[in-house]
């Protein structure tokens, strides 16, 4: 898929402006602190309905303004869409095709984009937080159902933690009947939540190991695990994830009463990413984790373009120069002819390749972008 | 600019209501300033009337004018089904399809610890008391689908259960007369999920 068109009003320091694009690479030239991130953050917007730096709606709405819209006309492999968001100080508005979308998860996934910005690097060395984002994010886009299910799990979270916290409070010596009832349903909604991310990490860890074995010259070899809190296994059913899930509630429940929180489950639970079977959160240099964060990403496109049979649109937000040359020419070989990429640098030198020539260009200065 | 006294009042009034701004509020206060006088008494005893002679039934908690409420105190009826619901307004849903001869619970509410409703602060251990006597063999729990109404079932099943009365869910999934095609992703995977053997 690509995106033909995108128009900006009232949007961060950005002008008022429509612009084309190729179905090939558009690099963003300006300096730093002139509106490149902010234009990417723009197509992120129009993707995901919330921006990947804050999650204050009112911050991407130009100071001063009561007001933003991006709106994008894209092509897809069978269709082309309109999306289109809307800020406003009451609230955000999330259009596909003209039609507003009253959930969310209605809307993402319309439009798939596989960002790779600096803090991507902090997949790999970051917290699990950043880690749990990502996987979520990722099988967000593919899966409506998915979002809900984690909107689920988080709701039944709340509830419970609440009940938690009172009983931890009151001091009971009995556990309320209500405690059982919120844990089996919190059990359930985990299973669902784990299942999908099982299989997404086995799919994930398919397309990566290849992927970083080419990058890192046959020297290494990529594996993927995801970390749950119970004890669960790729391909079980559903019954037997919530099984697993209650059994690890049950031998938590003095604690968990005692702290007035919940301790396990899917909001706890991470990702470990090992080379040459040597964990690289800790052990590893940061050549490393650089190299598995960029496979990971490139695979993201794999997966993506398997499972909706259309490739997604690639943001490369200052990384270029992030990367040495064998790694920059990687990924766009990767990406050649194939995926419709916007790239953002504050110079050329250095970023010599067949396909940053033949690129659409854009000069970005204080809002204002423009083409030659 | 400053209102009278009266109408400015009059649109404070309209303003409590849900799904009324400040807009719908001063249009509906100036139109009643335009109805006949006769019209503003009847809508003004209805009002006061309604709250002042409606109660909720001691039985079921459905709201009434008299005590017991009409439907509990139909002998028509079939006393060994009672139909739990969250709301009075989804007793109304259920007798518009006029085919459910049991009786009724009204809880009014689901349970919700981060709103601070447990299972005590709904009509829940007036339903457990209504069950000692042995008329009563199947309750069907009505609440909504949402995490709170499934919470409040589940917790509903759990006291239940032990005595031996049959707890029931309402199915969920497609709606009826509805295009498959038009579902969304989320109800046809719930529908996929209650799917049964023909």
């Amino acid at each position: 898929m690509y995106i033909r068109e995108l128009s900006v009003s009232g949007y961060r320091n950005l002008n008022a402006t429509t612009l084309s694009f190729e179905n090939k690479v558009n690099l963003f030239l300006g300096e730093n602190a002139q509106g490149k991130t902010n234009l990417m953050e723009a197509l992120y917007l129009l993707a995901f309905a919330k921006s990947h730096r804050t999650t204050r709606d009112r911050e991407l709405i130009t100071w001063g303004e009561n007001f933003a819209r991006v709106h994008g006309n894209i092509t897809k492999r069978l269709s082309s869409i309109s999306l289109d968001i809307q800020l406003s100080t009451r609230g955000k508005k999330a259009k596909l095709n003209g039609l507003e979308q009253s959930r969310l998860s209605e809307y993402i996934g319309a439009m798939n984009v596989v960002m790779f910005a600096p803090e991507d690097l902090n997949l790999v060395k970051g917290g699990p937080k950043i880690r749990r984002r990502f996987i979520d994010m990722e099988i967000g886009q593919i899966s409506n159902v998915y979002l809900y299910q984690l909107s689920q799990y988080n709701r039944i979270l709340k509830q419970r933690n609440q009940l938690l916290k009172e009983t931890a409070r009151k001091q009971e010596k009995k556990v309320p009947v209500l405690y059982d009832v919120l844990t089996e349903q919190l059990a359930a909604a985990a299973a669902e939540v784990v299942q999908r991310r099982l299989s997404f990490i086995d799919q994930l860890q398919h397309w990566a190991s290849p992927l970083h074995e080419d990058i890192s010259r046959q020297l290494e070899q990529l594996r993927i695990e995801y970390v749950p809190s119970a004890h669960v296994s790729l391909g079980s059913d559903l019954s037997t994830l919530e099984s697993s899930y209650v059994n690890a509630f049950q031998e938590k429940q003095e604690q968990e009463i005692r702290r007035g929180l919940t301790l396990i489950g899917p909001h706890r639970e991470d990702l470990a990413i090992y080379v040459n079977d040597r964990d690289i959160q800790t052990y590893g240099s940061q050549g490393q984790q650089r190299t598995a964060a960029l496979s990971l990403k490139l695979a993201e496109i794999e997966l993506i373009t398997d499972v909706t049979e259309d490739p997604p649109i690639l943001l490369l937000d200052d990384v270029l120069s992030e990367l040495d040359d064998f790694r920059q020419s990687h990924l766009l070989n990767t990406i050649q002819g194939k995926v419709q990429t916007f790239v953002t640098t504050t110079n050329t030198t250095g970023i010599d390749h067949e396909t940053l020539k033949h690129a659409k260009t854009f000069h970005v200065n204080d809002g204002e972008i423009f083409t030659n | 600019m400053q209102y009278p006294a009266p109408i400015s009042k009059l649109i404070d009034g309209f303003m409590k209501l849900p799904g009324i701004g400040p807009k719908t509020a001063s249009r509906l206060a100036f139109y009643i300033l335009n109805m006949k006088e006769d019209d503003v008494l009847d809508f003004a005893k209805a009002l006061v009337n309604a709250k002042r002679d409606l109660t909720h039934c001691s039985t079921c908690f459905y709201i009434t004018d008299r005590d017991p409420c009409i439907i509990c105190d139909d002998s028509h009826r079939d006393r060994s089904v009672i139909c739990v619901v969250e709301d009075s307004k989804d007793v109304m849903a259920m007798e518009k399809m006029q085919e459910y001869q049991g009786l009724y619970h009204v809880l009014h509410g689901a349970i919700s610890p981060m709103d601070g409703v447990g299972p005590e602060d709904i009509r829940i251990p007036e339903l457990i008391k209504r069950l000692q006597d042995d008329t009563v063999q199947e309750v069907i729990i009505a609440s909504n689908p949402s995490i709170e109404g499934e919470a409040t079932a589940m917790y509903l099943s759990r006291m239940i259960k032990p005595t031996g009365i049959r707890v029931t869910r309402l199915a969920h999934g497609l709606p009826v007369g509805g295009d498959l095609e038009y579902a969304d992703e989320v109800t046809l995977s719930r529908a996929v999920e209650g799917r049964r053997e023909l």
